[in-house]
């Protein structure tokens, strides 16, 4: 692989020289690719897949969905940041994940190399414990972890998951210690607190709330600013007085370096994409909490998350591999 | 009777022209999806998912039903006539189907493995109609401890594949064992064996592993054997006659154990199949004929990984708790569709759901007819020339394996493991062990783990619930039982006099 790398780059560079100076008047001329670092049929992939089709309407080019998953998502955030910045290739991108992985481990990908395009959901943190737990407010749950340090238990969908970091900020804030048990998914997670197995989920909100209406789950608190549509009835951390806001985002992410007329056409065909009545009435059907931000907004987010992300690391890594 | 009112309205919604050629078209690419070697069910639904985008939810749902239920029977096709499971749960078939074939049985052993499979989906989702709110609740009471011997009570059914030489069979169970450590260790996030590979890192794929390990190794037997014979194999034309009466047994019991380990989730078609292959051999007295070509080794695990099936979507369906990755992405399809599985998904589209889990019924009727034409053509494949046979198993497992997840790292992988399972084969080593023991390695490694953290490191957690304690005597039945036989036959051959304890 070693030795192709460079040929690789240079016939990547004569292509894109070429295609540079005619491409940006008409792009896109032929049919773009849009990555997914997870696999087909999972909750990233049908939330891509129903945004792709909205994407083509306002782009005028048909989309192909690659499917790249592994490792977290880091093999298909690797090749989105290796692709051509020309704008046939762009993304999407799963946050905290693709910031934490960086953090963690020594990954095969920079930052740097991907520039954000549009946050299109944003699915709140949320911690919910079973109906007939003793435990029904954040208080209750702060007051019990400082009598009983560590014994309280927490499940989520994995090491450096948007809902173990979300916990570990928490605890950090509230001074408390929990233990954590990290299970391989949403589902084996559900199952284990639905079944009573472990104290806590924290798990996103989009799904907990069909639990909580089922009268299956009761909800503590979410992690957003303002609290979700479908949930106004779940108070914030920040109103309870704890400042954590963490959970999934869902966005388009660009290899860095396109010029700026396709970048501001890609964009513009996502913003119009995701106004879309008919793609926002899909979106309300699948329970995704759309919250659309610009490349601005949604890059100045990612940066603050970033850092507070690499100071938890440095007070407490939430992996250990070295 | 909610459920026979339920029913009653979406039966006419099924029985819709689109709905019936929907579900015709998904059994017949379910069964070609499942005889593909490296090609799964899981990925032609994946595949199928944003085909369905524009179509009627019980259009796309009928079609991904045939899909399920032909892949699972799809798998023995292959398995009998190349020994070459196409999925990972016609390993079991494998044992007798094949030897079967060898003696000129294939016709009879596709048969057998048919209405084995048609009858395991029709009580699977009859299962699945009749009980699902009820059973759902079992799926719920599984504690990490019970997923730990549940995980070990499936490496029992290892150590009965062992016997012929323990030694060998060790190796390959250690092999896989091996194979399953590589990845990021999910209880700590630290990377293990992954040699800096970024490929790695998520682990390595079980279709990956049976692929190489049981597909390659008889293309390169059939590419040797061209050089020296240009023809296939012979059929025997002469029809044999069968008892199917006395298969009843075999198919209730193999059914339940199937609808059993479906509800279960993480266990799977594949150790349905195992376990219920075992327990075949284990209750028949004459258990020497096992693994040489009985007709009723074929019978047990096809019923049972096809019993399987639409179990499997009974704790997705009512929980939104997919057992599987096929149920995962069936849950994903019917997302699509704006359909949230869950105890809601019953009380808001029950003519959805109903019609869905009926044509899990009506596609296993389905898979019968569309099975019993097809099989006079599949037979066909013994007699294709080796020469010719060999070059087509093998591409289609690059093909079937690069489209996985779009990796060519893992197309050099599964010819790695090829070459290996070729070594194996001509050492005289079985290979099944090392792909159990790739599935439940893991997973009994996790689950320890997840349980002892849970408990705060305390083993006491590990013997706490009924489940628990149910599954290790069945353990100590399956372990023990074999030995107390020996020792008694050791006994009687040695000293004839005393009374023999009955």
């Amino acid at each position: 692989m070693k030795t192709k790398m460079p040929i690789t780059w240079l016939a990547a560079g004569l292509l894109s020289a070429a295609t540079m100076g005619s491409a940006w008047a008409e792009y896109p001329e032929r049919p773009v690719t849009m990555i997914v670092a997870y696999s087909a049929g999972g909750g990233t992939d049908v939330a891509a897949r129903t945004l792709a089709p909205y994407i083509e309407e306002h782009l005028g080019q048909s989309i192909t969905v690659l499917n790249r998953p592994g490792a977290g998502g880091e093999i298909g955030f690797t090749a989105l940041a290796q692709a051509d910045p020309d704008g046939y290739t762009f993304g999407f991108i799963n946050i905290p994940n693709m910031l934490a992985i960086p953090i963690q481990r020594e990954a095969r990908y920079s930052l740097e190399d991907i520039d954000p395009v549009a946050q299109i959901v944003y699915d709140a943190g949320a911690l919910s414990v079973r109906s007939d737990s003793d435990i029904t407010s954040l208080e209750e749950l702060v007051a019990e972890a400082k009598a009983n340090p560590g014994t309280v238990t927490y499940g989520t969908t994995g090491i450096g998951s948007d809902d173990h970091l979300a916990v570990l900020s928490f605890e950090r804030k509230a001074g408390i210690e929990l233990r954590h048990i990290p299970f391989p998914g949403a589902a084996d997670l559900r199952a284990a607190t639905l079944g009573g197995h472990i104290t806590m989920a924290s798990m996103n909100i989009s799904e907990s709330v069909d639990d909580m209406e089922a009268g299956n789950l009761h909800i503590l608190g979410q992690m957003a600013e303002e609290r979700w549509e479908n949930a106004p009835e779940v108070p914030t951390f920040q109103e309870l007085g704890y400042d954590v806001v963490m959970g999934s985002h869902r966005g388009i992410g660009a290899p860095a370096g396109m010029p700026e007329a396709v970048f501001e056409t890609l964009s513009g065909a996502v913003t119009k994409a995701v106004a879309d009545p008919e793609f926002q009435e899909k979106s309300m059907q699948q329970g995704l909490p759309l919250a659309f931000q610009g490349p601005e907004a949604f890059g100045s987010q990612l940066e603050t998350l970033n850092a507070e992300l690499k100071e938890l690391w440095e007070e407490q890594p939430w992996s250990q591999n070295q | 009777m909610d459920i026979f009112n339920n029913i009653l309205t979406a039966l006419p919604l099924i029985f819709s022209v689109n709905v019936i050629i929907a579900m015709v078209i998904g059994t017949t690419v379910g069964i070609m999806v499942g005889a593909l070697p490296g090609l799964s069910a899981t990925m032609g639904i994946a595949v199928l998912i944003p085909l369905t985008f524009t179509m009627e939810p019980l259009v796309a749902l009928g079609m991904v039903a045939g899909i399920y239920n032909g892949a699972m029977y799809g798998g023995s096709i292959p398995a009998i006539l190349l020994r070459i499971p196409g999925t990972p749960a016609g390993i079991a078939t494998v044992f007798d189907g094949y030897p079967m074939a060898q003696k000129g049985q294939a016709p009879l052993a596709l048969k057998i493995s048919l209405v084995s499979s048609a009858i395991g989906s029709a009580v699977s989702a009859i299962a699945l109609l009749a009980l699902a709110p009820p059973l759902a609740a079992i799926a719920l009471k599984f504690s990490p401890a019970d997923y730990f011997w549940l995980a070990l009570f499936g490496m029992t059914a290892i150590a009965v594949l062992l016997s012929s030489n323990p030694v060998k069979g060790l190796l390959s169970t250690c092999l896989g064992l091996v194979v399953g450590i590589v990845g990021i260790d999910a209880m700590t996030g630290a990377e293990r064996f992954s040699f800096g590979n970024i490929e790695l890192l998520s682990g390595i794929n079980i279709i990956v592993l049976l692929t190489g390990l049981f597909a390659i190794p008889p293309a390169i037997d059939l590419a040797i054997n061209s050089m020296t014979s240009q023809k296939g194999a012979k059929l025997d034309k002469v029809q044999e006659k069968v008892r199917w009466r006395s298969f009843i047994p075999v198919w209730i019991k193999s059914s339940i154990l199937g609808v059993v380990v479906g509800i279960i989730p993480a266990l799977g078609g594949n150790i349905a199949a195992v376990l219920a292959w075992n327990e075949q051999r284990r209750s028949d007295p004459d258990n020497d004929r096992y693994g040489k070509g009985e007709p009723k080794g074929v019978a047990a695990p096809e019923c049972a990984n096809n019993a399987d099936t639409a179990a499997t979507l009974i704790p997705a369906l009512t929980l939104g708790i997919p057992g599987s990755a096929v149920a995962a992405v069936i849950l994903g399809a019917l997302l699509v569709h704006g359909l949230r599985p869950g105890p809601q998904l019953f009380r808001d589209d029950p003519e959805i759901v109903f019609g869905f889990m009926l044509s899990m019924l009506v596609t296993a009727i389905l898979m019968f007819v569309i099975g019993r034409l097809g099989a006079r053509a599949f037979v066909h494949v013994l007699k294709a020339p080796p020469a010719l046979l060999a070059p087509m198993i093998i591409s289609l497992a690059v093909v079937g394996i690069y489209s996985i997840h779009n990796s060519m790292f893992e197309v050099w992988l599964m010819l790695g493991f090829g070459l290996l399972g070729f070594g194996m084969e001509r050492l005289g080593i079985p290979t099944a062990p090392a792909v159990l023991a790739v599935i439940l390695g893991p997973m009994a490694e996790e689950s320890l783990r997840r349980a002892l953290l849970i408990s705060g490191g305390s083993f006491d957690y590990l013997v706490q619930s009924w489940i628990s304690w149910i599954i290790i005597t069945m353990i100590a039945v399956t372990v023990l039982v074999p030995i107390w036989k020996r020792f008694k036959k050791q006994r009687t051959s040695r000293g004839s006099n005393g009374p023999s304890p009955q």
